[in-house]
């Protein structure tokens, strides 16, 4: 987002941002973006949405603040993380557009604009990709404990204690194994595949892209 | 093939709605002939279904009632119902035609008494109710039949019930023996004018017609507020007989869809318009809620929805709404998002009018190789040479002074065709 004004003057004078570089640049840069265009403002997808009142804004309205260019309002919103990718949207979406796909992406750029996003969701995907790239599978033990203390280390103890009753039933009904976390066959290929998918994302970004 | 003579002035139309009636009848009058082919038991089309019609809300045996006159009196006509076009060979001014003919079993001595209805015991869905209800076995398809005869339906034939029905007929009319019929007719000039039907609202799955009572779509509308209809022209719900006076009607229901019709029916918005001026007109009290994503009232019918906005008991929702589930009473319930104050609702209503759109009829089932649009509509101007021409809602959604219009349009085309094909002294012969 290289176009993006300096918003510390406005936004402290209460106004809204408005970035008009921001509509184009999500066509561009985020999965399934340039389907935002074809969105014809039908509300299908927002009163599809199971958790559609758990959203500030659902997806209707997020896709009319991006071509309005609210950059600072979509990238701060709850929207882009409550989405549980249910896909309900996107079947009955009369415009075919990626709904969940759009919402997902917007998630992770706003983590890499830094944007410090208000709920937990962030902190599970955080946990669920640590497993999932260093064993090529998800540990529910590891997911759990790295969710848990992510909140720090008294709440850490406090949900562990808390869930402590069913992980040992889950050990006794064999549901849960103790020791090292199972890995996938080709873990290590896995992580040379992420090692080059980083390099050339990182090659990109110095190619002058918008970071 | 300019100046050669044409083997046949004859014009096919086939369909007869308002746009292949209005066709057949403008060649007609200008001395060519026609042989006018229509798959059900009678003329009229789907306007014959409507209670009324937009802008002015009148009646549409005006209209028919005025094209049937033209028809009846003038002998260069040849009407076939129940009759289809299997197939079509050669070419402008020489085209061969296979024509398929259902048996109706009454032949031309019926004076419509009802003689043979009264002897009938089995029941069948009325099509011209969209199968809200049922008619006898012996049965006029409608009050504004042409030709004014009645059908009986193959369900009883080869039953002793269909001798009683031929007993009761004072006339000899009844002819059981009838079969389907296959023959060849030689004609210059095709005009095309198959209509359309309504898109099936059961394949929109989330808005529960015929699973979520109450829930009709907007041709079954037309038929609840007629009086020819199933309720006497009575809006009552069709769960419980109730009077419907708090109502939904769902614009671009499968419409404007990239999972349905892609494209916009053009009409529907104007339907519902009038259909909320249905309600009104029967109920004080009533309330209507208009659900649209845009309200696409063209040109001169812009007034029309002005004078239905103007109701402070219609009320129009900008939203799609996204699903109807059913409560405890009966009632319809509507889901979805208002866009405009971003408010997630759930509405129950008495009843709820699904606004679907309008299909091509021959799509998917062309008997001639004809050029369509990728909508399954065929393309108006198909080739100028080929002498093969489209009027009406088959050659794309249009009301009917648009269908009437194409029609007279497509008249001209075709007569120009056998004229170019037998050349001037051909048309100083007709
Ligand atoms: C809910 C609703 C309300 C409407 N209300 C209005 C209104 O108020 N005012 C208005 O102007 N318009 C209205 N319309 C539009 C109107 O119905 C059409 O403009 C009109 O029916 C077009 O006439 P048509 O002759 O082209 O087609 P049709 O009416 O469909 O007639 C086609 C005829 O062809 C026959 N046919 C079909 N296939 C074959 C075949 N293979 N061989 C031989 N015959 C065949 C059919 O049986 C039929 O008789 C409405 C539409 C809808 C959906
Ligand atoms: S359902 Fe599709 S077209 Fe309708 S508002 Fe949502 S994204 Fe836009
Ligand atoms: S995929 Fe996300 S935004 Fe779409 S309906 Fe499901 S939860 Fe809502």
């Amino acid at each position: 987002m290289s176009a993006a004004p300096a918003a510390a003057s406005a936004a402290s004078a209460g106004r809204r941002q408005y970035d008009l570089g921001f509509a184009r640049w999500v066509y561009q840069h985020v999965e399934g973006g340039d389907k935002v265009a074809m969105c014809m403002q039908c509300g299908m997808c927002s009163g599809s949405c199971p958790i559609g009142t758990a959203m500030d804004h659902g997806p209707r309205k997020l896709f009319m603040m991006i071509r309005a260019g609210m950059k600072e309002a979509v990238l701060t919103s709850n929207t882009i993380w409550n989405c549980t990718q249910c896909y309900n949207c996107v079947v009955r979406c009369p415009r075919k557009v990626p709904v969940t796909a759009i919402l997902q992406s917007l998630a992770t750029v706003a983590v890499k604009e830094g944007y410090a996003p208000t709920q937990s969701t962030p902190k599970f995907s955080k946990a669920f990709w640590l497993s999932v790239a260093r064993f090529g599978r998800t540990d529910e033990r590891l997911v759990t404990a790295l969710y848990y203390f992510s909140h720090g280390l008294k709440e850490g103890i406090r949900r562990a204690l808390e869930n402590l009753p069913i992980a040992l039933r889950m050990i006794k009904a064999g549901r849960m194994h103790l020791g090292l976390p199972h890995r996938a066959k080709g873990a290590a290929d896995l992580r040379a595949i992420l090692a080059k998918a980083e390099d050339i994302e990182r090659a990109e970004r110095a190619g002058g892209k918008p970071s | 093939m300019a100046g050669e003579a044409a083997e046949s002035q004859t014009v096919l139309v086939v369909g007869g709605g308002i746009a292949g009636i209005t066709a057949a009848v403008e060649v007609i009058e200008t001395g060519y002939d026609v042989v006018l082919v229509e798959k059900s038991p009678t003329l009229g089309g789907r306007v014959a279904q409507l209670n009324r019609y937009f802008p002015k809300l009148c009646h549409p045996t005006c209209g028919l009632e005025i094209n049937y006159q033209r028809l009846r009196s003038n002998p260069r006509i040849r009407v076939l119902t129940m009759a289809t076009v299997a197939a079509v060979s050669g070419s402008r001014g020489r085209f061969g035609v296979t024509i398929e003919t259902r048996p109706r079993h009454v032949n031309a001595n019926c004076t419509a008494c009802g003689d043979c209805a009264k002897a009938a015991t089995t029941r069948v869905p009325n099509a011209y109710n969209y199968g809200l209800d049922t008619v006898p076995a012996a049965h006029l398809p409608h009050a504004m039949a042409y030709p004014m005869r009645y059908v009986l339906a193959p369900e009883v034939i080869g039953t002793p019930e269909a001798d009683a029905i031929r007993a009761a007929c004072k006339y000899g009319a009844i002819d059981l023996e009838e079969k389907p019929r296959r023959f060849d007719l030689a004609v210059g000039a095709i005009v095309w004018a198959a209509g359309w039907k309504p898109y099936d609202a059961a394949k929109l799955q989330s808005y529960g017609h015929g699973r979520v009572p109450n829930v009709i779509n907007n041709v079954e509308m037309e038929r609840l507020a007629a009086f020819t209809g199933p309720t006497g022209g009575k809006i009552l719900r069709p769960s419980d007989g109730k009077p419907a006076k708090r109502v939904a009607l769902i614009q671009c229901a499968g419409s404007r869809d990239h999972n349905h019709l892609p494209y916009c029916s053009r009409i529907c918005c104007l339907g519902s318009l009038k259909h909320a001026a249905y309600v009104r007109e029967q109920y004080a009290d009533g309330q209507v809620d208009i659900y649209y994503i845009d309200i696409r009232a063209h040109d001169k019918l812009e007034a029309f929805y002005r004078r239905v906005a103007a109701d402070p008991q219609v009320r129009f929702v900008k939203s799609k709404p996204a699903s109807i589930t059913a409560d405890d009473a009966g009632n319809p319930v509507l889901h979805g998002e208002d866009t405009v104050s971003r408010e997630i609702y759930d509405r129950p209503y008495d009843l709820v009018v699904l606004a679907t759109g309008m299909e091509p009829s021959l799509a998917g089932a062309l008997p001639a190789k004809l050029a369509v649009d990728d909508y399954g509509f065929l393309v108006p101007e198909l080739d100028p040479g080929s002498g093969m021409f489209a009027a009406g809602v088959a050659q794309g959604p249009l009301d009917v002074s648009m269908s009437v219009q194409s029609a007279t349009a497509a008249a001209l085309k075709a007569i120009q065709a056998i004229r170019g094909a037998g050349g001037h002294a051909a048309a100083g012969r007709a």
